[in-house]
């Protein structure tokens, strides 16, 4: 390394040229620290390795289902014995469900095209928390607020970075599983169900769940700034918490002998995306999908504005 | 308010228990440099930081050109600072790093490869900030701060990691980048360095200030420990030619030292008492001197 010495006026001339507005500025930057690191087609290689694989479990038991509604909807329903007029109605609305081909076909349809959804959401969620986490673990947020000292404009163009990284994980994801999709109906003698409004709302809100994740995790990222710590918690409360906390609510449910318990697990974001998106109820007791998207939609708004009002505070050093 | 100046007023910071910096206030002005002074622990960091919007006020304002940092129209081209505890990702090259700075500032590309070609790191311009070596990094840092050709420079320990051929390099550039009127402000620990660059210093310690002006005043203002060394075989009789009004103090290796009188005066006294001298000097306290008399007892940690 050998040393320049400015012997001629260092700073003649500069090329500034001239600014653009700023959120396209902080867009732009927030959009070149992704680019120019390895995150992120680590991650997109995970969620195509995710997707794959989904798609053949989705595809391999929405062949047999297929296959069971096609032989058994001539059939008549025959009421168990000994059940009261209610539970007949129940158990008569269950049997529809599985031997109706057109519901059966829709139902496949929408886990088929969201295929990698569970751990597309997480990509898109540690995603967002990495954006923030990064500032600290590797000391650019000196950099990054000299350049932008209004504090919210820089968190409010890394919430709009992580909706949109986000959006490209959804589209990447839903391009490769209903272009596979498309091939599984057509090899089954089926059409795509593409025309079906539930297909088409699992399609749409499977991207609005890859939106609000990314918001959360910036959420996340901000509320734990080692980068580290806020993996960790993300990926293990996403992945492990989920099951936990059905275990739990199952558990409570039985004792308690309620459904209350079961239907609250909604308040868990993770239940609460897999509510929105599915195209019939989760689980029986599961609440209207719609119910999931304001749980989602609640928790995006109070991570980023938790997450803004933090960042506007806090001393850089 | 004069453009480029730097006014610190009542500048306060308190962590739980500790005033870091305490009702501090002094002025920076443009066209010079001026080295910001103290103890580790003193409140230097966070002063700056300060200024910069980076660190939160318990109380008191900073300014530069009249504008807190955060009301500055275009920050990044009025401003340019190096920090401590600045870096950048690992896993991205120098070249990368400054376009994501650039790209936040509105600067087209090309500035960034002219700030590279002026630090000299337009060779490792593509390579990736982990194998940069110290020096490396500061020069990286020193270039993301001329990215907006600033009026104003703002450096916390630039010469942390730089080699004694790199230390000259950015002492020639600051004072190039001061002779055209730019104001810098330069924080270091290295007191021989800065006697060699500063006009003017600022000193503080445990947070207030403790000295403020330019680097020959405050070192004049020390001037009562001037003092005279004198070598001879006859000290006895050279103490008492210079009578009690004199302290005289004899050192281990049969020197002399003596305050409170000139050496036009020492020599006279010799030759009266017909004593031979085979050294006669007068000490003037440096830098370094003056700053550690000025700091004694408060560079405790706290």
């Amino acid at each position: 390394m050998t040393a320049t010495t400015p012997t001629t006026t260092p700073l003649a001339a500069p090329t500034l040229g001239t600014p653009s507005s700023a959120p396209a500025r902080l867009l732009k930057s927030e959009f070149l620290k992704i680019r120019t690191t390895n995150v992120w087609w680590l991650f997109l290689i995970g969620a195509f390795v995710f997707t794959a694989l989904s798609l053949w479990i989705w595809m391999g038991t929405g062949a047999g289902q297929i296959n069971n509604a096609a032989a058994a909807s001539s059939e008549p329903f025959v009421p168990p014995e000994g059940l009261s007029p209610v539970e007949v109605e129940t158990a008569r609305q269950q049997w529809e469900l599985e031997h109706s081909l057109t519901r059966t076909l829709v139902s496949v349809a929408a886990n088929v095209y969201t295929s990698g959804q569970f751990f597309g959401l997480m990509f898109a969620m540690l995603l967002g928390a990495i954006l923030v986490t990064n500032e600290y673990f590797h000391q650019t947020a000196t950099a990054t607020f000299l350049a932008t000292p209004h504090r919210t404009a820089v968190i409010v163009a890394k919430l709009a970075t992580a909706v949109l990284a986000a959006g490209f994980f959804w589209i990447f994801s839903t391009a490769i599983s209903v272009a596979a999709g498309v091939m599984f109906f057509n090899a089954k003698g089926y059409g795509p169900q593409l025309d079906q409004w539930p297909v088409q709302r699992a399609i749409l809100f499977n991207g609005l769940a890859y939106a609000l994740w990314g918001v959360l995790g910036v959420g996340l990222g901000v509320l734990i700034r080692n980068q580290i710590g806020a993996v960790l918690t993300g990926a293990i409360s996403y992945v492990l918490g989920t099951q936990i906390v059905q275990g739990i609510a199952f558990l409570i449910s039985v004792w308690l002998d309620a459904t209350w318990p079961l239907k609250i697990m909604v308040a868990w974001p993770a239940v609460a995306s897999s509510v929105m998106i599915s195209p019939e109820k989760l689980y029986p007791e599961a609440p209207a999908w719609w119910v999931g998207g304001l749980v989602l939609v609640a928790y995006g708004v109070v991570f980023g504005v938790v997450g803004t009002l933090i960042m506007r505070k806090r001393d850089i050093s | 308010m004069a453009e480029g100046q730097i006014v610190v007023s009542g500048l306060t910071k308190h962590y739980r228990k500790v005033r870091a910096v305490d009702n501090l206030s002094f002025a920076v002005e443009p066209g010079r440099v001026t080295g910001f002074l103290g103890p580790n622990g003193a409140g230097k960091t966070t002063t700056l930081r300060m200024i910069l919007n980076l660190v939160t006020p318990t109380a008191g304002t900073a300014t530069i050109s009249g504008h807190r940092y955060a009301d500055l129209e275009q920050p990044v081209r009025h401003v340019g600072a190096v920090l401590e505890a600045s870096s950048a990702h690992k896993g991205r090259t120098g070249r990368n790093h400054l376009r994501v700075v650039a790209a936040a500032a509105g600067f087209p590309a090309a500035r960034v490869d002219e700030v590279l070609a002026l630090v000299g790191l337009t060779p490792a311009a593509k390579r990736k900030f982990k194998g940069y070596s110290l020096g490396m990094r500061q020069r990286l840092g020193i270039a993301a701060a001329l990215l907006g050709d600033p009026r104003v420079l703002i450096l916390d320990e630039p010469a942390n990691g730089l080699d004694p051929e790199g230390i000259r390099w950015m002492r020639d550039l600051l004072k190039h980048l001061a002779a055209q009127g730019r104001t810098i402000l330069v924080s270091s620990h290295l007191l021989s360095e800065m006697e060699l660059m500063a006009d003017d210093i600022v000193i503080i310690a445990a947070g207030k200030l403790i000295k403020q002006g330019p680097v020959g005043t405050v070192v004049d203002s020390m001037a009562h420990s001037t003092r005279v060394k004198v070598r001879t075989p006859e000290p006895d009789k050279l103490i008492a030619e210079l009578g009690t009004a004199v302290n005289a103090q004899r050192s281990d290796d049969g020197l002399l030292y003596v305050t409170g009188v000139e050496a036009p005066a020492v020599g006279a006294a010799a030759l009266r008492a017909s004593v031979e001298l085979h050294e006669l000097v007068t000490e003037r306290p440096d830098l370094e001197e003056v700053f550690l008399e000025l700091t004694a007892g408060k560079a405790a940690i706290r």
